[in-house]
């Protein structure tokens, strides 16, 4: 593999960050590494800069371990989360910075400034300085310096968070498109299921300091291994096999484990019908959200949340209703116990 | 982008590299420091305990045996004591009047204020004896005997002389404030006295004990006032020249030295475990106090400010009014005959003591500022090492580094004996004495460099020197001004440390003010501390016009 992660961990003083975590990443692919906070996203991210040494462990670059290289012979470009350009210098000697470093010759300079201006379109800006640029073309000039001496991995730590929703959804694209151009091997930090699946190539869902799933948007959203994954990214119903209505042949031997179902699964059917499997509940709540409808269904003790296309006027609260589960619906799921 | 990808893995040689520039300036900071502040402090230790009969605490039993000691120690104390709780309650009140009431003239009366921190120290004790003193005004015009020499005369010039560092550090209390605290306390029908008692003094009370122990620090290690005002009345720091400059005796200076290095460093040490323990109450959600209109809380705000400016600016012009007439207060014709300095080495002096501050000046920037990078960079003990002697000579009294400095290099032995006697060592002993304020200016202002920056340049391939010369040090470039600023005001003023290490030779004008007052000629006196203040009043204006000049206001030349 290109980059390969090798059995990485880190505390901060009694605080583990990151426990034993391995993982490969191919050349030019496109991973983000998704959680909440404190899930030892960033740590892995700045270990993999080369800004903070693991406990034990280490980052291999085709086949050649990092261990002992200095963030700044790694040739990593890296994009923070808030505005890192120097505010001394113009948006030009911010690009030229990393090239000047790198001992480019000097007739390459400029050309390389003008050329990465032009991938983020701000080829009009060069002589501004950063106080006098919006924030998200702050983190387009950031962007092109990462960019401009050509680093082998690019290291994106949260670029969007610090924007407004209108900018992040423009700059996501262009980053995405951008990456997807120069085959620039890339890893993102997010704690946005959404900026994960619209860009990644692969998510790695993380947690208290370890990897809990890899996998791309659609593996994780129908294949989540664990509870954590499930709830993670899009929502998910807990219940006891038993009231999923899973035949007895089928069940799991030990007591009864809970399994997870997808809001948007669960089927509306004839109360009158009558059905083996049918589940009767009382709506106790019902919200309109656009493209589709929100209940929350109140089933013996137990809440479903239901997903329905659409708006639906017919559905009260107070209102009885009958659904089932279908079994192609049942994810199994690790910890999922409550 | 592939390109590159074979080459990445490098080196660990070049790492190398790196860490040398790192430690190299850390030893090329820690050294000196060493050199300039523990050795002479180590020396004078040591000499303490050096008696004819052999090393021993023989110096120490004869001083405290001595009914001297117990005399000296107890005025130092009673000054201190008394100065600190007048100084701190007048500068409260100001500190308020100028940041919790709307009256007019502000930024006035706040610049008037801080003139005493641009005089040399003694042009307190000066103008007061000009005024009160055996042959001053008030005596002269109403034919009275105020006695004013000794106890109170010491205690009212070092209020005046202590004030606007008591005032800074009160006003930057006063100055932050949770508006929402003090509009629920009023929605809950709490009076204004007891939103003062149960809400202002509680969230200031940090301030009032660091303001405490800085005053406290700055009384009893002052020598000029008790030199000019004090008569009789001796205390530790007076007690050390006489003792050395008097006697000659070294031991029994270095006695006395570290009797008055004891509760000043004690002091300086309460005032920065308190400083830890201070955790910001003001937090993002904060809604700035808006101080609206009160008739009478701003009118009695105004007259109080008023009075105490008008006692700090009549003390500063009184010296200026003496310098300018035949004879104080017996013949107040004009005149300019105290301006022809036809004594000792004429206004020499003065053009050495500007020598002196540019020269402090320009070192005093470089190894303060070095200082703060290098202990931003190295976050481990060798840091924490290097933080603590860099604000170590705020604990030293400067009489006491000034004697140090005489038993270092006035020493055949000493491979460093060379400076002795020339302006470098006057520059270097300015730079140390001042140096844990200077330090901690320039360390305040790399703070608020974003570490991100570091980060960000070193991804981009550059080295911590190059992180230094191109992205640090032009965002601080107001505070490296602002720093060089304070080290040449210092020096210029500065009376206590070097008096110990000028020679005819290299004499500085604050010396010559205390040496002319001695020998009787306060006119003279009273003409050269005009002409400091001149200078450093030109200086400080030339900073300004350079500042605005460059588009920056709001720097801070105190710490």
């Amino acid at each position: 593999m290109f980059l390969t992660l090798r059995n990485i961990s880190k505390r901060f003083g009694a605080v583990p960050a990151l426990n034993d975590v391995t993982l490969a990443i191919g050349e030019g692919e496109f991973v983000c590494f998704l959680g909440p906070s404190g899930c030892g996203k960033t740590t892995l991210l700045r270990v993999i800069a080369g800004l903070e040494s693991p406990d034990a462990g280490e980052v291999l670059q085709s086949g050649a371990s990092l261990l002992g290289v200095p963030a700044r012979l790694r040739n990593f470009g890296i994009v923070f989360q808030s505005y890192s350009l120097f505010p001394n210098m113009s948006v030009a000697r911010n690009i030229g910075y990393g090239l000047e470093c790198r001992k480019w010759p000097k007739e390459a300079i400029a050309p390389r400034i003008d050329e990465v201006l032009a991938l983020v379109h701000l080829r009009d800006q060069a002589a501004k300085y950063p106080h006098q640029l919006s924030g998200g073309q702050q983190q387009r000039v950031a962007l092109a310096r990462a960019l401009a001496p050509k680093p082998t991995v690019l290291l994106l730590d949260e670029p969007l968070s610090a924007l407004d929703a209108k900018v992040r959804d423009e700059l996501r694209a262009e980053i995405k498109d951008l990456q997807t151009a120069l085959r620039v091997t890339t890893v993102m930090v997010t704690h946005d299921q959404h900026e994960a699946m619209e860009m990644a190539d692969r998510i790695v869902v993380m947690n208290a300091g370890v990897i809990e799933q890899v996998g791309d948007a659609i593996d994780l959203y129908d294949r989540p291994v664990s509870r954590f994954v499930a709830e993670f990214i899009g929502r998910m119903n807990l219940v006891r096999q038993s009231v999923a209505r899973i035949p007895p042949a089928e069940r799991q031997a030990d007591a009864d484990p809970y399994v997870g179902i997808r809001p948007e699964h669960i089927e509306l059917i004839d109360a009158n019908g009558a059905q083996s499997d049918a589940l009767l509940g009382r709506i106790e709540k019902c919200v309109f959200l656009g493209s589709f409808t929100r209940i929350t269904l109140k089933v013996d003790d137990r809440k479903l949340m239901l997903e329905l296309r659409g708006r639906r006027t017919d559905l009260v609260v107070g209102a009885t209703l009958a659904v089932r589960i279908p079994a192609a619906a049942i994810h199994r799921l690790q910890d999922a116990t409550r | 982008m592939t390109d590159h990808a074979a080459a990445a893995p490098a080196r660990a040689a070049s790492l190398d590299s790196d860490r040398i520039a790192v430690v190299g300036l850390a030893i090329a900071v820690m050294l000196p420091l060493v050199v300039f502040v523990v050795a002479p402090l180590f020396e004078i230790l040591k000499m303490s305990f050096v008696t004819p009969e052999g090393i021993g605490l023989g110096n120490y039993i004869r001083y405290v045996n001595s009914p001297k000691f117990s005399r000296v120690v107890g005025n130092s104390l009673a000054v201190a004591a008394t100065t600190t709780t007048i100084t701190v309650l007048l500068a409260y009140a100001f500190a308020y009047a100028m940041r919790r009431t709307a009256m007019p003239f502000k930024s006035a009366l706040g610049s008037i204020a801080l003139m005493p921190l641009f005089a040399p120290s003694l042009v307190q004790a000066l103008g007061i004896v000009f005024l009160f003193g055996r042959n001053g005004l008030i005596n002269r015009t109403f034919g009275l005997s105020i006695d004013i020499y000794g106890f109170w005369g010491i205690v009212i010039a070092d209020v005046f002389y202590s004030l606007p560092h008591a005032y800074l550090i009160l006003s930057a209390a006063l100055a932050v404030a949770d508006a929402r605290l003090y509009e629920s306390a009023q929605v809950l029908g709490a009076t204004s006295a007891r939103i003062f008692r149960d809400i202002t003094l509680p969230s200031t009370k940090y301030g009032i004990l660091s303001a405490t122990f800085v005053v406290f620090t700055i009384v009893i290690t002052d020598f000029g006032n008790p030199m000019v005002i004090g008569g009789d009345y001796n205390v530790l720091a007076t007690e050390i020249y006489n003792q050395v400059s008097g006697q000659g005796n070294f031991q029994m200076g270095a006695v006395i030295g570290v009797m008055l290095l004891v509760p000043a460093a004690l002091a300086v040490v309460a005032e920065k475990w308190i400083m830890r323990r201070h955790h910001a109450t003001i937090s993002e959600r904060s809604q700035p106090l808006l101080i609206v209109r009160q008739r009478w809380r701003d009118r009695i705000g105004l007259t109080f400010a008023l009075a105490i400016c008008a006692m700090i600016a009549a003390i500063v012009l009184v010296v200026v009014v003496a310098s300018f007439v035949t004879l104080w207060p017996y013949n107040m014709h004009v005149s300019l005959r105290h301006y022809r300095f036809e004594v000792q080495n004429g206004l020499q002096p003065l053009w050495t003591s500007i020598a002196v501050s540019l020269m402090a000046a320009a070192i005093g920037v470089v190894v303060t500022i070095a200082g703060a990078c290098v202990t931003r960079r190295l976050r481990n003990a060798a840091g924490q090492a290097l933080y603590f002697l860099s604000i170590l000579p705020a604990a030293v009294p400067g009489m006491v580094l000034g004697l140090g400095y005489i038993l270092v290099f006035n020493n055949p032995a000493n491979p460093l004996e060379f400076l002795y006697g020339t302006l470098l060592i006057l520059a270097l002993c300015n730079v140390y004495h001042y140096h844990a304020q200077g330090f901690l200016i320039a360390t305040t202002s790399v703070n608020q460099i974003s570490r991100v920056f570091d980060e960000a340049s070193t991804s981009l391939g550059a080295g911590f020197l190059r992180t230094l010369w191109s992205v640090v040090l032009p965002i601080i470039a107001p505070s490296i001004v602002s720093v060089g600023v304070f080290y040449f005001v210092r020096s210029m003023v500065t009376l206590s440390a070097v008096i110990f290490l000028v020679t005819p030779a290299t004499q500085v004008a604050a010396v010559s003010v205390l040496l002319l007052d001695d020998a009787g000629n306060v006119n003279q006196a009273a003409a050269f501390s005009v002409c400091i203040m001149l200078v450093v009043a030109l200086a400080l204006l030339l900073f300004r016009v350079v500042l605005r000049a460059s588009g920056r206001r709001h720097v801070s030349l105190m710490r």
